[in-house]
């Protein structure tokens, strides 16, 4: 249901934007996959990357920048709900999710940035979302209280110390563009949460890569360490408690996780519906063969009704707990529909797809990925049970 | 009554509350601590079980140390270490029994396939890509060995072995009948007879002369052998024919190596034959029996592919264990938490079952089509069931190198797609059924209604 700040957005307007998203698909991403690299060739990323900022695809903190308001998480996400940011991101999933998940990443750490936008006399471009600790995102009691044990406490702290706050923590598995200027850092404020927008070039601050990877490769990924870093009481995001902003960043990173999920599978299922009718085998092109109509007939039906479930995502409105059921159902659900499909869409390629030629491995790869990444589905399983048991507002 | 929560849970643990019972009771109560590994060991006939035990050795000894390498950088890797090291080992002369191989006679009688898929399990519980680098080897001197051809089985497959057997050399054959347009056609019966083949032998003074190509070839780079299918030229599948093509024979050459999502460290390769001469002594078999070998080595090597899927999915399983059992959630390891032991548990559970069903298709004498088709499919599907398990239950360290068992979940997609893809192995068990009589009798005439 849509918000009451909400505007109905119409069809043409959704046309726009995937318009947009394909365009930039076809122009920009293509190219990286015209020679033999498994994850594209990744040296012509940073110029993707800057006629995505420069097109406005991408959203950023810093208001001059095409993309601060109807990027990616833009400052119009919540005036126009989700459906823009997911129709971008399944879009341009299609053709490459580390690329989609890149923009994703710095559009979400943007997002929750922007009410620094008041306070700072000047906003980082690029930017990453530092949330996480450990392998899994917090849970239930964690959320509501940063330092409750249920089943860990939130080590990063932000204490206050002078006119401004020393931020000391670990923080892991943190996605990103590359030349990331500053990270949006949730931490313990005594019993609160807060955020708060941290340079990176700090002197303080550690990055190391956490090494090869099965997929999202186009995607920086970090583990990040605080070392006494301080800041001044401007680079506070929140306003005495960033809870909502928590649970904000949760929600849309499901959202987002999930149309990605959702592109990857489209791309999958066209790639193995042009394959079929390409490949003889059996005396026939293989689409004939009722064994291939069922993996594939399959893998659509699953990505639809994936689609579906990612769509049916419109408000942006992370005020309470409650809201994170949905895009937290979403994120599981979806995943396993969409991998399912992309597995199965694979196995209609037979043997080259498994070969890197034909991208349909890279997609499986990228899949994995996020089903895993940011609330597997055990975690997720369990906190949509705890939010309904525990009711919390 | 005084006792702690910890200390009446203690005592309800079925090994001491055990104590309560009379001594008849005791012995008729198993409460060994003892790994499933080891009690399904134990179930095997003995000369299976001693391979089972050599080859977990083997595997964790030399392939463990190299298996994420070879997976990372396969281009640098040299294989032929570890191959002389397995062919010492004897891991290389599992398909015949003494004078000429290593496999133990009585467990060879109750299944010629039941050692050396033992054997592969545990290699690929440690890598995929290794253990595929050994095992093709298995698949490529097959041919020689089930062709019924004693010729050949005495010009090529004895001294070969004899080779590895005792001065274990790191020599390998490798096995090709897949074709660029005919890779589910040369594994199944209807496609077979519409396959599009574009290796051709034509007969010649002395001998053929084999052109075209074939593709994906496991190991071949490795290789100093093939079995290489062709048909006669102007003819089709009916004609296929093995012949044994040697590296270093003119006219034959390696093309393209793929650039494979799991499995690396074993290449997949491209063969290439222009007007290469085989000389007659080289035909495997009888001329036109090739189609019918190549479904005999299939039925004899799916259960393998089978084990080697069940490796795959034990050694994420293994690592994922082993992470439970390091990393802290709070106060606790994640291995105390409930629903980290019954997701394990499920994953052991599906290991449990996959590993019954190849273990029961390899034991009887010889392996047929239906029951290897059955445990093939079954084993790759579990395995990749049980690996994305693994990596879901580690979060975000799932996907990590690091950890291995991503590259053990890359390894075991592969399963579902090559010895034929997991659809064709369907169709092939429901071939060897269709005129079986489920009530009872086998009759060859379907019934007139
Ligand atoms: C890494 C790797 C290693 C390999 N190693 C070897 C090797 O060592 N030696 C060797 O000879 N081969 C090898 N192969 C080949 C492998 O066995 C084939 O890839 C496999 O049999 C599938 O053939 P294909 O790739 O041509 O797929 P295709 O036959 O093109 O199949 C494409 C899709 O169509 C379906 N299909 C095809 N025909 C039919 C039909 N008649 N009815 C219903 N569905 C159908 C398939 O199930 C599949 O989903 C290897 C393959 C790979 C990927």
């Amino acid at each position: 249901m849509p918000s009451e700040t909400q505007r109905e957005i119409g069809a043409e307007e959704l046309h726009r934007y995937r318009d947009l998203a394909r365009r930039f698909a076809k122009r920009s991403l293509e190219p990286l996959f015209a020679a033999d690299y498994p994850d594209g060739n990744l040296a012509f990323l940073p110029q993707a990357v800057e006629i995505a900022f420069s097109t406005g695809i991408v959203a950023s903190p810093e208001p001059s920048m095409p993309g601060n308001v109807y990027g990616i998480w833009g400052s119009a996400t919540d005036e126009l709900g989700m459906t823009p940011s997911l129709l971008l991101l399944s879009t341009i999933a299609e053709t490459c999710a580390g690329i989609a998940f890149c923009f994703h990443a710095q559009g979400l750490a943007s997002n929750l940035a922007l009410p620094a936008n008041r306070e700072l006399a000047r906003s980082p471009a690029r930017v990453a979302l530092c949330l996480q600790e450990g392998f899994s995102p917090p849970y239930l009691g964690t959320i509501n209280e940063p330092d409750h044990e249920a089943p860990v406490r939130i080590s990063t702290s932000a204490t206050v110390d002078g006119q401004g706050y020393i931020i000391d923590g670990k923080k892991s598995f943190v996605y990103s563009l590359d030349g990331v200027e500053a990270y949006v850092v949730f931490a313990r404020v005594g019993e609160k949460w807060g955020a708060f927008l941290v340079p990176a070039n700090d002197s303080g601050v550690v990055r190391s890569d956490v090494g090869p990877r099965t997929g999202l490769r186009a995607c920086r990924l970090e583990n990040v360490e605080f070392n006494r870093v301080r800041v001044n009481r401007a680079a506070r995001i929140d306003e005495g408690g960033a809870r909502e902003l928590v649970l904000r960043a949760l929600g849309l990173n499901w959202a987002g996780m999930s149309a990605i999920a959702v592109g990857i599978a489209r791309g999958a299922v066209s790639a193995a519906r042009r394959y079929a009718a390409e490949r003889y085998q059996g005396g026939s092109r293989i689409e004939n063969h009722a064994a291939v109509k069922l993996l594939i007939g399959g893998a659509q039906a699953a990505a639809e009704a994936a689609e579906l479930s990612v769509f049916s995502l419109t408000a942006c409105d992370f005020t309470k707990v409650r809201t994170l059921v949905k895009p937290a159902a979403t994120k599981m659900t979806v995943l396993d529909l969409c991998a399912r499909a992309v597995t199965d869409s694979l196995q209609a390629f037979g043997g080259y797809g498994y070969m890197e030629d034909f991208g349909m491995e890279k997609r499986l790869r990228d899949i994995t990925v996020l089903k895993s990444a940011a609330g597997s589905p055990r975690y997720l399983r369990q906190l949509i049970y705890d939010i309904e048991r525990d009711d919390v507002e | 009554m005084n006792q702690t929560l910890q200390e009446r849970i203690e005592l309800l643990k079925p090994k001491n509350a055990a104590k309560s019972l009379n001594v008849l009771g005791r012995m008729l109560m198993d409460n060994r601590e003892m790994s499933l590994w080891e009690r399904d060991t134990r179930t095997l006939p003995r000369g299976a079980r001693r391979w089972r035990r050599r080859a977990l050795e083997f595997a964790r000894e030399h392939i463990r140390p190299l298996a994420a390498r070879a997976d990372l950088n396969p281009y640098d890797f040299d294989p032929k270490p570890l191959l002389a090291k397995a062919a010492r080992e004897g891991l290389q002369t599992l398909l015949v029994t003494p004078p000429i191989g290593r496999a133990y006679t009585l467990a060879y009688l109750r299944g010629i396939s039941l050692q050396t898929a033992v054997v592969a399990e545990e290699l690929a519980t440690e890598c995929g890509g290794l253990a595929l680098l050994l095992l093709a080897h298995n698949l490529g001197i097959a041919p020689l060995a089930l062709s019924g051809d004693l010729a050949a089985f005495f010009r090529h497959f004895v001294p070969y072995y004899l080779k590895l057997k005792f001065l274990g050399k790191s020599d390998t054959m490798a096995f090709a009948i897949t074709e660029p347009e005919a890779g589910s056609d040369v594994e199944d019966t209807e496609g077979g007879a519409r396959a599009r083949l574009v290796t051709t032998a034509r007969p010649t003074a002395g001998g053929f002369i084999l052109n075209g190509r074939k593709c994906f070839i496991s190991g071949a780079r490795a290789a100093d052998k093939f079995t290489v299918f062709a048909k006669i030229e102007a003819e089709g599948l009916d004609s296929w024919s093995c012949f044994l093509v040697e590296k270093g024979m003119k006219g034959f050459s390696l093309g393209r190596r793929e650039r494979k999502m799991g499995q690396r460290a074993c290449d997949a390769s491209e063969l290439i034959f222009e007007d290469v001469f085989i000389p007659g002594k080289n035909l495997v078999g009888k001329l036109r029996s090739g189609w019918a070998n190549n479904r005999n080595v299939l039925n004899y090597s799916r259960p393998v592919v089978g084990a080697m899927a069940l490796g795959h999915g034990r050694g994420a399983f293994e690592r994922c264990l082993e992470f439970c059992r390091a990393t802290r959630l709070g106060p606790r390891l994640l291995i105390e938490y409930q629903d980290v032991r019954l997701e394990l548990a499920d994953m052991m559970i599906s290991l449990w079952a996959a590993r019954s069903m190849v273990w029961q298709s390899c034991r009887q004498f010889r392996c047929y089509q239906s029951a290897s088709a059955a445990a093939k499919v079954f084993a790759s599907d579990t395995a990749y069931k049980v690996c994305n398990q693994a990596m879901e239950l580690m979060g975000d360290h799932g996907y990590l190198h690091l950890h291995g068992v991503e590259r053990a979940w890359r390894d075991s997609r592969l399963t579902q797609i090559y010895e034929g893809t997991n659809e064709i192995n369907r169709l092939a068990l429901f071939e060897h059924q269709m005129t079986t009589d489920f009530n009872g009798e086998r009759s060859s005439e379907t019934e007139q209604i």
